[in-house]
């Protein structure tokens, strides 16, 4: 059986999206993965179905309608969702019926949110990935953000039982961020009370998120970062990951996302990989503010939250 | 050579802190010897300028077994099986609509516009690196008599196929997008096609020579 869903409002902006597009770095192919993949992560639990296409939306008013009865999800930023004006629980499956139309009307915490179908979006996969690269205008829906009037064909709808994802694993999303970061290899670059501002227990500044954000990057406005006298501005171009926290010469960190494999500013520091979800839902006047950790730390907050994720499966219910 | 860490899960091959060539040929033998290994548990490898940066999987190895296995593998440089570098020669229309910069560049460098295209044209330049953007060519090295800063304002918006200067580097913007180099000419050679592997007309170390198109 087959069907489709039709885009009735894209909200601010609506993408196709995956885990993420691998193994190209090396010819400048970015990830171009979903921002919050906890999120996304919940929804495949939520939907039985991992590594599908989904839709990654930001901003309320988002609207679809099903010509086919199939089992939906939505996970990420705390929405007011309706499926024919009956309230819809966050982070649980439910099951929409031919005609029905699903409507976003608030985000209340938050800013991206994902919204998948059981069976998945049937969409080419473009270089191993169906998630779109927005700025280069591949993968994804023709390369390009959704509309109103798309129609997306489901690959294989159909029913499950619905599911809820547990509460108490829903992470909060409210401004001030904490963000942990490890040492980048430029952080020599900056003296020492600049560091400790940024990064010192006890002692940082906070950051305010600047409106000049997307899905490459977001640009912080704060205390600026001080160059120690003898470095250059600027680095001969070289790998970058996402999470990194570039400074270029105003000395006001800018937060790279999941599309440049290669960055030419000093790299301040790393966002650990357990906290890089959390990115996904900065939006501007949001409050961040950092705090060093080792790799050790890192590294074991990511091997717990990495065997959370596993379980999501088994959590659902 | 050495290796440091980069994060949780990367590291970085460093071979000098300059672009040169020597440097270039080092961090290219190494990315296809990295690349040759084909160990699972190595994710992504992005050569660039001076390093390459190489992301691995920390359930399945830890920094210090990588690193060890990165030194050994990469102690001799010199034999390494590596495609030849090609050579793409690009048509190119210079100046107005098409490289609307080009004039900039002239009276910066105290020069005609004929001379700039000129001289552009006249070096056979080497693929230092991939990235930025899927296929763009960072190139070098730039006639210094034609150098030029980058746009103190990047442009939101530069066309695909755009050739563009920023110091000693010259190089092709494959998509639309944002940048910041001075746009001297445009090109209609196709730099990547996501249908046809490998994806990038330009690997690390191709050779590119432009030429004029009336």
């Amino acid at each position: 059986m087959t069907g489709t869903v039709t885009i009735r409002n894209p909200g601010l902006l609506s993408l196709i999206v995956d885990p993420g597009r691998r193994g190209y770095s090396d010819v400048g192919v970015p990830s171009s993965a979903a921002l919050d993949l906890y999120a996304c992560e919940a929804l495949y639990a939520l939907l039985e179905d991992p590594g599908t296409a989904v839709i990654e939306v930001l901003g309320p008013r988002f609207a679809l309608q099903f010509t086919a009865d199939t089992t939906c999800a939505i996970a990420g930023a705390r929405v007011k969702a309706f499926l024919d004006d009956i309230p819809l629980r966050p982070w649980a499956s439910f099951t929409a019926r031919k005609g029905s139309l699903l409507r976003i009307r608030e985000v209340t915490a938050g800013f991206r949110y994902y919204v998948g179908f059981a069976g998945g979006i049937d969409i080419p996969a473009i270089m191993g990935s169906y998630t779109t690269n927005l700025e280069c205008g591949f993968g994804g829906f023709a390369g390009r953000p959704l509309r109103s009037g798309d129609v997306l064909s489901l690959a294989a709808p159909r029913q499950t039982d619905t599911r809820i994802f547990p509460d108490g694993l829903i992470p909060p999303m409210t401004s001030p961020y904490l963000l942990r970061v490890t040492s980048g290899p430029e952080s020599a670059y900056f003296n020492s009370d600049s560091l400790a501002l940024f990064w010192g227990k006890g002692r940082q500044e906070l950051f305010t998120v600047s409106t000049n954000l997307n899905r490459t990057g977001i640009r912080l406005q704060g205390k600026p970062l001080v160059f120690t006298a003898d470095v250059p501005k600027s680095i001969i171009s070289e790998g970058i990951l996402p999470g990194t926290v570039q400074i270029p010469g105003d000395g006001l960190p800018i937060i790279m996302l999941n599309e440049r494999t290669i960055g030419g500013y000093a790299r301040v520091a790393v966002i650990v990989r357990a906290d890089l979800d959390t990115l996904a839902h900065l939006k501007a006047g949001d409050l961040v503010c950092f705090a060093l950790t080792d790799l050790e730390d890192a590294s074991a907050r990511w091997r717990k939250k990495c065997s959370l994720m596993k379980s999501f499966p088994s959590l659902c219910r | 050579m050495i290796i440091r860490r980069y994060s949780e899960y990367a590291l970085r091959i460093i071979f000098g802190t300059q672009i040169d060539l020597t440097v270039h040929e080092q961090v290219r033998r190494a990315f296809y010897i990295c690349r040759s290994l084909h160990h699972p548990d190595i994710l992504e490898i992005v050569p660039s300028f001076c390093a390459c940066v190489i992301t691995f999987d920390t359930e399945a190895i830890s920094y210090e077994s990588l690193s060890g296995l990165l030194q050994e593998k990469l102690a001799d440089l010199s034999t390494v099986e590596m495609p030849s570098p090609q050579l793409h020669e690009i048509p190119v229309r210079y100046g107005g609509d098409y490289g609307p910069d080009l004039s900039f560049v002239a009276r910066h460098c105290r020069l005609t516009a004929a001379e700039v295209i000129d001289r552009h044209c006249a070096e056979i330049y080497t693929v230092y690196t991939v990235g930025f953007s899927p296929g763009f060519p960072y190139l070098g090295t730039l006639d210094e008599t034609i150098a030029a800063p980058r746009l103190e304002t990047p442009r939101t918006r530069v066309p695909t196929g755009s050739v563009g200067i920023a110091q000693r580097q010259t190089g092709i913007y494959p998509f639309e997008s944002p940048g910041g180099w001075q746009i001297i000419g445009r090109t209609d050679t196709r730099l990547f096609d996501t249908g046809r592997p490998p994806f990038s007309l330009m690997q690390i170390g191709d050779r590119v020579r432009f030429y004029a198109l009336d």
